[in-house]
């Protein structure tokens, strides 16, 4: 597809079924490069209510929507197991495709989508704000230019609360903690290195909600660099926690130690009438990065910064984190080919 | 006096008639630390310094009494030995506690309880022969924060457990001391710092099942820097993770525990009371943002080591069990063990219900 030049990259969100929905389409808003134009829900309710917080149009079935001629772009916030069917409806009409994380719930979906992406010419970007993330990426300087020595090892963690609701169905997930919170992490991880992971040892159970998914997880990963990581991937943070988690990476180098606490950056509200602690971020930083590097992408008909593969290679370790579960043996992870 | 294998050794109501006279093994960092406790309380008689070091042991007893010697059986064989204080370098601690134990004298040993789960069960076998109390100072206890982290446990405020984090970060404390950085005799920072969150956790949440390391302790690096994250499962189904450090610039200590109905976190840094800010010193980076060094003091009231101690000798007067004997020491060092050996390996490591390690 050639640069669009002169006019806004036409978006439809698919879907608000991911709450992460609401700031792709604040961030939209917020772009003179981008004009959000529809919403498809198949749920008429949380449909209404978007259209009526963003001031676009809404349409129950988003198959109305990817061959209108008047889109360039589609943002894809269903549930996880439904990412197929859309990412290739709209791929195939010829448009755009910005996915959420993960890509799929297993490995065939995810090179279905990439593939249909590539036959058809469109772009495939799957949304990992956290690499875009202002303090992410003073991490990944610091680590590159030496701050620390070289790197030795690595302890990370994304914990948050139960989003409850289709997120603890595995049926539309694809899991739970291990699959909704492993890939920020090894994302930014294979970004940084520009390394695989390897292997992956896990410990995943259900032990703090009453539902069918997982909800505590924790990984010992070993990146193709030789790096050990530790990822906890858990639902730990209580329903009224102060704030909905958030992603800590450390490193220990030869001569220091960088300790990334990457949505730290809150005030402390204590309110006589309201929670008697509460934590206002006091800048977002990652998910509106993300959407202008999506709408750049589009517009000036470059490469995305993250891509098909990139959300396929991330969701192969959670999927190997569930095998390694279940054996009590570390299992090697194998890339599949696309 | 009792007499048991032919050694005299010293009875509850003997030491509650008066001080209780110790002997302190080792004078370096703990052993010195240890023995200035002992100096100042009233119901102890602080009667030798026994260090290889000679001029040590001098300097200390010129400080704060006691009779200095390099031989540990010189003191025993003394007539004013009750009980002894062994802080050795952990792969001594066998056979002090051994000696110990052969001449009657009640042990209070510093932890790790020795290098091999075999060493520590023969220095339990030792001391159960000898008729002594034997104690392990596992100081973490007795630190007030995770006392009562274990009472809100126990009343049950956080539900089911479902993971529980925790770290201990020191300095390269292989630059002051380079035997620390010899795994092979001292099990480097697993068995040194580890240990600490190891029987912690076996305390807080009982048996573990089994352990997955990763790590530097069997790198060329860790002459340098050591650290070893573990994942740690234990029979009662939590997941822990524990990371113990030598790479850090400061000392830090933290735990974290998930529940079903809520969450508990601790950071040393965080209940820091006294903060201590140099000015000079400071590092400027080319963009123009400095460096600086803040110290994170917390003086506390609870003195966990002089806690554990008086712990000991108030358990030699009464006859109660003490709170960490080396039945409970030889669990937590045989799970320590294992972390090595699964980063050694790169292997999981699982638990016999006995605490013993499995064959695979």
């Amino acid at each position: 597809m050639s640069a669009i030049d002169g006019r806004p990259i036409r978006v439809a969100i698919l879907s608000f079924a991911h709450g992460h929905a609401h700031a792709y389409a604040a961030a939209l808003l917020a772009s003179p490069d981008a004009e959000l134009v529809v919403i498809a829900d198949e749920n008429e309710e949380r449909g209404q209510n978007a259209s009526a917080t963003y001031g676009a149009p809404w349409v129950a079935d988003y198959r109305e929507v990817v061959t209108r001629d008047d889109l360039d772009a589609v943002i894809i916030c269903s549930e996880n197991a439904r990412h197929k069917e859309m990412t290739v409806a709209a791929a195939n009409a010829g448009k755009h495709v910005l996915c959420e994380k993960p890509i799929a719930t297993n490995v065939e979906d995810a090179i279905e989508m990439v593939e249909a992406c590539k036959a058809n010419g469109v772009k495939m970007q799957i949304a990992f704000p956290v690499r875009f993330n202002a303090a992410t990426v003073a991490l990944k300087d610091a680590v590159l230019s030496g701050r620390i020595g070289q790197p030795l090892a690595i302890a990370a963690r994304n914990p948050g609360t139960c989003p409850m609701d289709w997120f603890v169905k595995p049926e539309l997930s694809g899991g739970g903690a291990v699959i909704d919170h492993t890939v920020h992490v090894v994302d930014v991880l294979r970004w940084m290195f520009g390394a695989e992971v390897d292997e992956v040892y896990a410990e995943i159970d259900t032990r703090i909600h009453d539902i069918e998914a997982d909800d505590t997880g924790l990984l010992m990963l070993k990146l193709s660099n030789g790096i050990p990581v530790s990822l906890d991937t858990s639902w730990s943070r209580p329903a009224n926690n102060p704030i909905w988690g958030g992603v800590e990476i450390e490193i220990i180098g030869e001569t220091g130690v960088l300790s990334l606490d990457a949505f730290h950056n809150n005030i402390q509200v204590v309110e006589i009438n309201g929670p008697s602690n509460r934590l206002i971020p006091a800048e977002v930083s990652g998910d509106p990065e993300m959407i202008f590097a999506f709408i750049d992408a589009v517009k000036n008909d470059t490469p995305t910064q993250v891509n098909g593969v990139d959300g396929l290679r991330a969701m192969e370790v959670a999927l190997a984190a569930y095998a390694s579960a279940e054996s009590h043996q570390p299992v090697t992870i194998t890339h599949a080919n696309v | 006096m009792t007499e048991s294998s032919g050694a005299t050794v010293s009875t509850p109501s003997e030491l509650s008639a008066r001080p209780v006279r110790f002997a302190v093994i080792g004078t370096g960092g703990m052993g010195g630390h240890h023995a200035r406790n002992l100096a100042n309380l009233p119901e102890v008689e602080l009667t030798w310094l026994v260090d290889v070091d000679l001029p040590r042991a001098e300097a200390l007893a010129a400080e704060i009494g006691g009779k200095p010697t390099a031989s540990m059986e010189e003191a025993f064989a003394s007539d004013d030995v009750d009980a002894v204080l062994i802080a050795l370098p952990t792969f001594l601690h066998r056979q002090a506690t051994e000696l110990a134990a052969s001449y009657g004298k009640h042990v209070f040993c510093e932890k790790p309880i020795a290098r091999t789960s075999e060493d520590g069960q023969a220095m339990v076998d030792a001391c159960e022969k000898a008729g002594v109390t034997f104690m392990v100072g596992h100081v973490v206890r007795f630190f007030p924060e995770y006392e009562r982290l274990k009472q809100l446990l126990d009343e049950g405020t956080l539900g089911q457990i479902a993971t529980v984090r925790a770290y201990r970060t020191n300095p390269p404390v292989m630059e002051r001391s380079p035997w620390f950085a010899d795994v092979e005799k001292n099990g480097g920072v697993v068995l040194d710092l580890m240990i600490h969150e190891i029987d912690t956790l076996r305390w807080f949440f009982g048996d573990v099942e089994r352990v997955y390391a990763q790590g530097l302790s069997f790198l060329p690096i860790h002459e340098k820097r050591d650290y070893t994250q573990a994942s740690i499962r234990f029979r009662s189904g939590v997941i822990a993770h524990v990371e113990a450090t030598w790479a850090h610039a400061t000392h830090r200590t933290f735990i974290e525990i998930a529940g079903q109905y809520g969450l508990a976190t601790y950071q040393s840094e965080d209940a820091a009371t006294l903060v201590i800010e140099p000015t000079d010193g400071i590092e400027w980076l080319p963009t123009g943002t400095k460096v600086a060094q803040r110290t994170y003091l917390k003086p506390s009231a609870a003195a966990p080591h002089l806690k554990e101690v008086r712990h000991f000798i108030e358990c030699l007067r009464t006859g109660e069990p003490v709170r960490i004997d080396g039945v409970e020491a030889t669990k937590a060092l045989t799970v320590a063990n294992a972390v090595l050996e699964s980063m050694r390996t790169g292997k999981p490591q699982f638990f016999n219900e006995d605490g013993t390690l499995a064959t695979a």
